[in-house]
């Protein structure tokens, strides 16, 4: 069954839930925008993002002086676009790709190769095809460094990609045995890149290739089908599986609606995945247009960057220099998020994960710095209950109104509520 | 005493009060006695045991690895068979001083190839993956403590987990402590005391706890002068900040650290050697700090990782997912030597070495044995192994 539509027009509260999960939060005039609007007419118009991005970024990576200095600058260009861009559920889609078809900067050190793995997760964000989007991620110089198969060869399988391609971009443990994870080494042999290896060479653009010498021709038996398969016929497959849809959806889900997801309501979403092929975008606007999505509320822990972003976009997008911005991203690594670097390729499982005595005091001291210190933003009006909550009056609430701007800035934003999407 | 006594009573009444959480904080409040401290190390990303407990008069083992077997000239030798890796020689007084404990052959049955399956059950103890909780997590609710066992690091491991929260993760000492604006501490406190329901009150506990924790923390953490120099890494940082937790009798029982990066499919020496080196210069750093701190009697480390490798290399110069792999532990509690036989590697399943002593059996000699618990209750099942402490 897939999911149901929403049955009424929005409310106030509806808007500011919309934008929570989509847009990191919003100012209490871009919420207001929302409200009387129909929920599919809000949905296709925020997935109707274009590759636009933000005016004036400080940051270029090929300004780095070293592949350290390039990667910081990635950060920076990314926490940049993230807070200032001109589409938020685009960046919002990027962050929850980078979480799943993970790359580590760890292992990644050219700058040209985050850029275009950025630009792929940005043009397949709502991606109507999840294999060409798959595919493409496969044959990208940062993943194929990320999990060696750029040195997959013929006779001389490497299985870390052909593992983690069922393990955690497809099916998920379980439908798969060992053999398959053998066989689809042996079909992605030959896959590899040129240029942009080593230190020395971190601004130069690696390119896929595909060396027909080092690829094995053989017959292979993959999920169930026999045949000279090729790379991209393991791609098909491993897409292809039912399995697939249910897992990915799952994640969307872990995303946008909760973060101990609905099994029920995930089932819709995959038979849609099924039924689309796997359009992601098609699976999206019906997600952010249901039922499920608008009555599932403060269910989501925010993520470091989430907070981060979501604190600025609230606060209405003040200008920070390039400086606070970099450190910001640092931040959000100490965190526990630090962009293009989750600590193992299963990414962040998120949820109560983000929450330990350490991560909670570091929200406690960014909040301060945004809202009390010398250095906090000139604020003409502080963002309205609604925009810091979720709700237009929160038990909270008396309190809250009680304090001046700034206090009431710093208290809500440090409040379980402004901690939850 | 006094005064712990009195923050456990009140933690328990809180925390039970606010959450709903089974009530065996209140219960065993006053048995949280006990001086000895469990480090446990996570080597994350599947440690390669061959290449770090080399069986350096096997011919198979070099047969398997052309590449990147450890040559016989550069082991540091332990027994008429076996060398460790030449990246561990600041464990090497440790040895001679029967302070070090290898274990061989350790695993699971039906191993799990994922890393993320199979660090789930170090972590939970349970093969068969039916638990959430971690060990760690259900050790504490044995004790009674919610700051019975702590992570040091960023986010807090499965194995910290219980059934309704996590316990502390202390990435830094010193930052651990909150500063409010003056005038804010009322409003704050009335701010937490709103009701609330789901996430919102799971994080209204955790902000509570961590007030708790981190009054605890700054009371005795001033004392602490290092008494050795650790090395610039991120990982030698945690082990001075678990040093400091201990020397300062903050009273955690566990303090868990973790080094990642163990996951060489590609270019195995370099990467593998590297982080050996880090283990080992981080490790030989904190024993030598606990001896000047005059704790040293009452802290073993005990350390594992979710697998091992293949035996035979790959095309890449490296090593895909295996199953068991070596266990180790040290501080002058630990009987010193190679435990267990080493693996045969003529008799291999699907290319792998074949476990022969359960990890669960390690862990139950720490509980039983160090930390004087009930080891079954915790584990699940009685389990035997090695007697790797003295």
């Amino acid at each position: 069954m897939s999911l149901s539509p929403l049955p009424r027009t929005l409310t106030a509260e509806d808007a500011a839930h919309f934008l929570r999960r989509t847009a990191f939060g919003a100012s209490d005039a871009q919420i207001r925008a929302l409200v009387g609007q129909d929920a599919r007419t809000v949905a296709k118009a925020a997935l109707a993002f274009d590759q636009t991005l933000a005016q004036g970024n400080p940051f270029d990576p090929l300004q780095g002086a070293s592949p350290g200095a390039s990667i910081q600058l990635t950060r920076g260009a990314w926490l940049y676009e993230l807070v200032y861009g001109p589409h938020p559920l685009r960046e919002k889609l990027a962050l929850t790709w980078s979480n799943h078809f993970v790359v580590g900067t760890d292992k990644v050190r050219n700058a040209p190769a985050l850029a275009g793995y950025l630009a792929l997760l940005r043009r397949h964000a709502a991606s109507d095809s999840f294999e060409r989007f798959t595919l493409e991620i496969a044959q990208s110089p940062a993943m194929l460094r990320y999990l060696d198969n750029d040195q997959n060869r013929k006779g001389r399988p490497n299985e870390n990609f052909s593992r983690e391609l069922l393990e955690l971009f497809t099916t998920g443990i379980g439908p798969y045995t060992e053999a398959d994870v053998r066989e689809g080494a042996r079909a992605l042999t030959g896959w590899t890149y040129v240029g942009g290896r080593g230190n020395r060479q971190y601004l130069d653009e690696p390119k896929f290739v595909f060396q027909a010498g080092q690829f094995d021709g053989g017959r292979k038996t993959y999920l169930g089908q026999s045949g000279n398969l090729r790379g991209e016929d393991i791609v098909r497959l491993a897409t292809a599986h039912p399995a697939t849809a249910t897992f990915v959806a799952r994640k969307l889900h872990r995303a946008f609606v909760a973060d101990t997801p609905d099994e029920q309501a995930v089932a819709g979403s995959a038979e849609t995945w099924r039924r689309t092929k796997g359009n992601v975008g098609a699976v999206l606007e019906e997600l952010l247009s249901s039922e499920a999505f608008y009555t599932s509320r403060a269910r989501i822990i925010r993520s470091p960057i989430e907070f981060i972003v979501g604190a600025l976009r609230t606060l209405g997008q003040p200008q920070f220099d390039a400086k606070t911005l970099l450190n910001l991203t640092q931040t959000a690594g100490r965190m526990g998020q630090l962009l293009l670097e989750p600590d193992t390729v299963k990414g962040w499982d998120g949820g109560r994960e983000w929450i330990n005595d350490s991560t909670l005091l570091l929200r406690l001291q960014v909040a301060a710095g945004l809202t009390l210190t010398s250095k906090a933003p000139n604020l003409s009006e502080p963002p309205s209950l609604l925009a810091m909550t979720g709700q237009e009056r929160p038990a909270a609430a008396v309190l809250l109104s009680s304090l001046k701007g700034r206090q009431r800035t710093y208290l809500g934003m440090i409040s379980p509520e402004f901690q939850l999407a | 005493m006094t005064n712990r006594r009195d923050f456990l009573k009140l933690s328990a009444l809180a925390v039970a009060a606010t959450s709903g959480m089974p009530g065996f904080l209140a219960r065993a409040a006053a048995q949280a006695g006990g001086h000895k401290t469990l480090v446990v190390i996570q080597l994350t990303g599947g440690n390669d045991g061959l290449n770090t407990l080399i069986p350096y008069t096997n011919g198979a083992y070099y047969a398997a690895r052309p590449n990147i077997a450890i040559p016989r000239k550069d082991v540091l030798t332990v027994t008429g068979d076996l060398g460790m890796h030449p990246s561990l020689r600041p464990l090497m007084s440790l040895w001679d001083g029967g302070k070090l404990a290898w274990m061989e052959n350790v695993g699971y049955p039906n191993p799990n190839r994922s890393h993320f399956a199979s660090m789930a059950i170090w972590h939970t103890a349970d093969p068969t993956q039916a638990q959430a909780e971690g060990w760690i997590g259900r050790l504490a609710e044995q004790i009674g403590d919610p700051f019975c066992a702590s992570n040091v690091g960023g986010s807090t491991p499965q194995a910290l987990r219980a059934s309704d929260f996590s316990l502390p993760s202390i990435e830094s000492t010193d930052n651990f402590q909150l500063k409010l604006p003056d005038g804010m501490q009322t409003p704050f406190q009335s701010m937490l005391n709103s009701p609330r329901t789901g996430e919102a009150a799971y994080l209204t506990r955790a902000t509570r706890q961590m007030l708790k924790n981190t009054a605890r923390v700054q009371e005795n953490a001033k004392k602490y002068r290092a008494g050795a120099t650790y090395p610039q890494t991120r990982f030698a940082g945690q082990l001075r900040e678990a040093a400091r937790l201990i020397a300062a009798g903050v009273g955690q029982r566990v303090l868990y650290v973790s080094l990642g990066g163990f996951d060489t499919h590609a270019g195995q020496r370099a990467e593998q050697d590297a982080l050996l080196s880090t283990l080992a210069e981080g490790l030989a750093a904190f024993q030598t700090d606990l001896e000047k701190q005059g704790v040293a009697r009452d802290v073993v480390v005990m350390g594992f990782s979710e697998f091992g490798r293949r035996v035979a290399e790959n095309g890449s110069a490296g090593t895909d997912h295996g199953k068991g792999s070596v266990m180790f532990a040290l501080g002058q509690g630990v009987k010193g030597g190679v435990h267990g036989s080493s693996p045969d590697l003529e008799k291999l399943s699907d290319g792998d070495i074949m476990y022969k002593q359960d990890f669960r059996g390690v862990y139950a000699e720490a509980l039983t044995k160090w930390l004087n618990l009930n080891a079954r209750e915790i584990l699940g099942g009685s389990f035997t192994g090695p007697s790797w402490l003295a």
